[in-house]
């Protein structure tokens, strides 16, 4: 570690694990109920644990970039934090008003909760992923600006290099579309219009230069490719990004009352997202086949290339599979909507994130680039039991996807919802054992911590 | 550094890039139909394309698969504009 | 006579051609794909474009595409002044052709024709508009090549950034060259 103030991320990495097993926890939960219906009914309701699940998926998200971004710049930089205070303050503000919500979520009724926060003042609640109180977004906004604010006074004192360009660009773009959870309209059409500019153009649009500029810092530490390389590369690709991604918004769009002519866009634009990930996943082979040096850090590499290849799964390949809108048309809404989604947000995002903690977090516990042999065996190990994990998850989920979709919209005998559900059970039970090891998988990552920390560093002998 | 003498190879192309234009656009003018006209009209742009990948991109003198992109490009959209008009007839 | 084995200009940029060209080959395939299921709908909606601004638009951008290589014919035989010159007249083809498309949509919007009207005027708004963006966004690159021309920055060894800029126009153009036929004349 070169700055001491990259140190500030650590606290940040523990509670996005934290907030990561939370989510996780729920997510065993809510895979129960969706065959034990009243699981743990009525003191947490599905409604419920589904609010908790992605909204701690995303705040510990959050606090993973801020850490990575803590740590990330001040290197690219060569300077220290412009305020390490101010980045430990945001960090206890960001902690306690995350930490309060979900309790808000877990002990009261939504509808009090929204009283108790005088959501009535400035209704913003009760859209998906967008449950957090009003008052709980101002915090979010808050903690946003003084980040940026934060990384951007470090970046204009030091050295400006693409990766921190491209991170910077990323995360302002994030705070700038978190201001359209603050548009509510009237009219139904165009509440969901404005929706999509947080949701899609936050992980099909400004995520994708985060895992970009994050994905590139990893590879140039540990493969000592010459920088101009990777950051040429780190431009096509984020270009790709938005080019397919902006007007990609358009897939959706279908179906929500908009004109006609975003069936055309969205299908055609969004049809092309797949590229970018595509590209990442022959950028990191292709970087690491080019690599200088065997890193010791051989679990972070390992993480960097996962992240490739199950981003443009996840996210490339199962979202093209639904982008088309003749084929939206019946899918809509269905498993398939789930497995995708399961798998971009692991592929892309849990795992950058996971990739730049494998990568930072030895050198903030006082390594000097790497863990140990034996941790590093039983991170690596948690890498392909979480992965494996999800991949089951997903292909369950669209099995009972398919199935969903062809007897409930694609047959000319039709069943109801409830009756398909009834007969894809056998899948959702599948899945949450899939999804009890993914857990496990968990489980293991969180020990690899604690593992092999008296052991010394690995060394390039030891590495593969 | 040389100075150029006489009528340069770009110079004839641009004429030539101008004439078929204007010979599509008499087609348009003219209001001519049907799939042999519309053919030779697609086939007449793909070589305007390739002219231009060859001479003003100058990828005439690249050897390899990048002297060959552009040609492969004006193919593809090329065959799948001929096969939908042809299934339109 | 092959003597190089990548294209002029930076490989990057030719990544982002290829990237784009890809877009609009898909657009142009569905828009064939859609004409067949609607062939009269299409027929009838293509007499209503101005097939005679549709020449001097493509007119246009050819002859501005012939100054742009003149431009680096110029600095390959060191004639900064001349390179400049060039780039300039290309701009100025530019700027005709944004302004006769305008003039188009103009003409289609007072009649009430729009994005939404039918299948065939969602593709060629969509088509043309996309289009005329690319042309404003070579017009910008354009414009850089010529400030960096006038500061003495490219050389008749090293201009690559010229060929850069001069790649990008070239595929706007070649673009065009095909969505004409296709949208205007092709029946």
């Amino acid at each position: 570690m070169t700055y001491q103030s990259q140190s500030v991320a650590k606290p940040y990495f523990i509670v996005a694990i934290a907030l990561f097993v939370g989510q996780i926890l729920f997510g065993t939960i809510l895979g129960l109920q969706y065959v034990i219906g009243d699981f743990l009914f009525p003191e947490i309701p599905f409604n419920v644990a589904r609010m908790v699940h992605t909204n701690l998926l995303i705040v510990w998200l959050l606090f993973g970039f801020m850490g990575a971004a803590y740590y990330l710049i001040p290197e690219e930089s060569e300077t220290e934090l412009f305020s390490p205070f101010l980045a430990i303050l945001m960090f206890w503000i960001f902690a306690v008003a995350g930490v309060l919500t979900i309790l808000g979520y877990l002990l009261v009724p939504y509808a009090t909760l929204a009283e108790l926060t005088m959501d009535d003042l400035f209704p913003t609640m009760g859209r998906e992923f967008l449950e957090q109180p009003t008052i709980t977004k101002i915090g979010i906004v808050i903690v946003a600006l003084s980040f940026l604010f934060n990384i951007g006074m470090t970046m204009l004192k030091g050295r400006k290099t693409a990766v921190s360009l491209v991170l910077m660009i990323g995360l302002t773009g994030l705070a700038v579309f978190f201001l359209f959870a603050f548009y509510v309209p009237e009219n139904l059409v165009k509440d969901k219009f404005y929706w999509w500019f947080v949701v899609h153009l936050w992980v099909e649009g400004v995520w994708e230069l985060i895992m970009g500029a994050i994905l590139a810092f990893v590879l140039i530490k540990t493969t000592g490719v010459d920088r101009e390389v990777i950051e040429k590369w780190l431009y096509v690709i984020i270009a790709m990004s938005l080019i397919t991604g902006l007007i990609g918004t358009g897939h959706h769009f279908y179906w929500i009352g908009t004109p006609e002519y975003w069936q055309w866009w969205g299908s055609i634009f969004s049809a092309m997202e797949p590229i970018p990930f595509f590209m990442m996943t022959i950028f990191a082979f292709n970087m690491v086949n080019r690599r200088r040096r065997n890193h010791p850090n051989q679990a972070a590499v390992l993480w960097a290339l996962g992240t490739a290849v199950m981003a443009f799964l996840g996210a490339g390949v199962w979202g093209f599979l639904h982008t088309l809108a003749p084929v939206n048309y019946f899918t809509h809404g269905t498993q398939i909507t789930a497995a995708h989604g399961h798998m971009a947000f692991y592929g892309a995002y849990v795992m950058i994130v996971l990739t730049m903690i494998s990568y930072s977090m030895p050198m903030l516990n006082g390594r000097k680039e790497a863990n140990s042999n034996k941790s590093q065996i039983v991170e690596m190990w948690s890498f392909w039991i979480m992965t494996v994990s999800m991949v089951f998850i997903t292909l369950f989920l669209t099995g009972a996807g398919i199935l969903q979709t062809y007897m409930q919209r694609y047959t000319d005998t039709p069943i109801s919802f409830m009756e398909v559900q009834d007969k894809v059970a056998i899948f959702y039970w599948l899945r949450e054992g899939a999804g009890i090891f993914f857990l496990i998988g968990l489980i293991v990552y969180v020990a690899s911590f604690f593992i092999g920390g008296d052991e010394p560093e690995a060394t390039v002998k030891d590495a593969a | 550094m040389y100075k150029f003498i006489g009528v340069r190879p770009c110079t004839f192309v641009y004429i030539l890039l101008m004439v078929l234009t204007v010979f599509t656009w008499y087609v348009g003018v003219s209001g001519l139909s049907g799939l042999s006209f519309a053919f030779l009209v697609l086939g007449l742009s793909l070589l305007k394309g390739h002219l231009i990948g060859d001479y003003y991109m100058g990828l005439k003198t690249v050897s390899g698969i990048w002297g060959w992109v552009i040609v492969i490009w004006l193919i593809l959209p090329g065959s799948l504009i001929a096969i939908a008009f042809y299934s339109a007839s | 006579m092959k003597n190089r084995n990548t294209p002029p200009g930076d490989l990057a940029i030719w990544i982002f051609i290829m990237a784009e060209l890809s877009v609009f080959a898909i657009f142009f395939a569905v828009y064939a794909f859609t004409r067949a299921n609607n062939v009269e709908l299409f027929n009838e909606s293509q007499l209503t474009l101005d097939r005679n601004l549709a020449l001097i638009n493509t007119l246009t951008l050819i002859t501005s595409s012939y100054f742009v290589v003149r431009a680096v014919a110029a600095i390959r035989e060191n004639n900064a002044k001349h390179c400049f010159n060039w780039i300039i007249a290309a701009l100025l083809m530019g700027l005709l052709f944004l302004l006769v498309k305008s003039y188009e949509y103009n003409h289609h919007y007072s009649e009430g024709i729009n994005l939404r009207t039918n299948k065939f005027y969602m593709f060629y708004f969509s088509l043309t508009f996309f289009h005329f963006m690319h042309v404003l966004m070579g017009m910008v690159i354009l414009a850089a090549n010529a400030i960096k021309t006038r500061a003495g920055n490219y050389t008749p060894e090293n201009h690559t950034g010229l060929e850069t800029g001069a790649s990008y126009w070239h595929m706007v153009d070649m673009v065009w060259i095909i969505l004409f036929p296709l949208i205007y004349v092709m029946r």
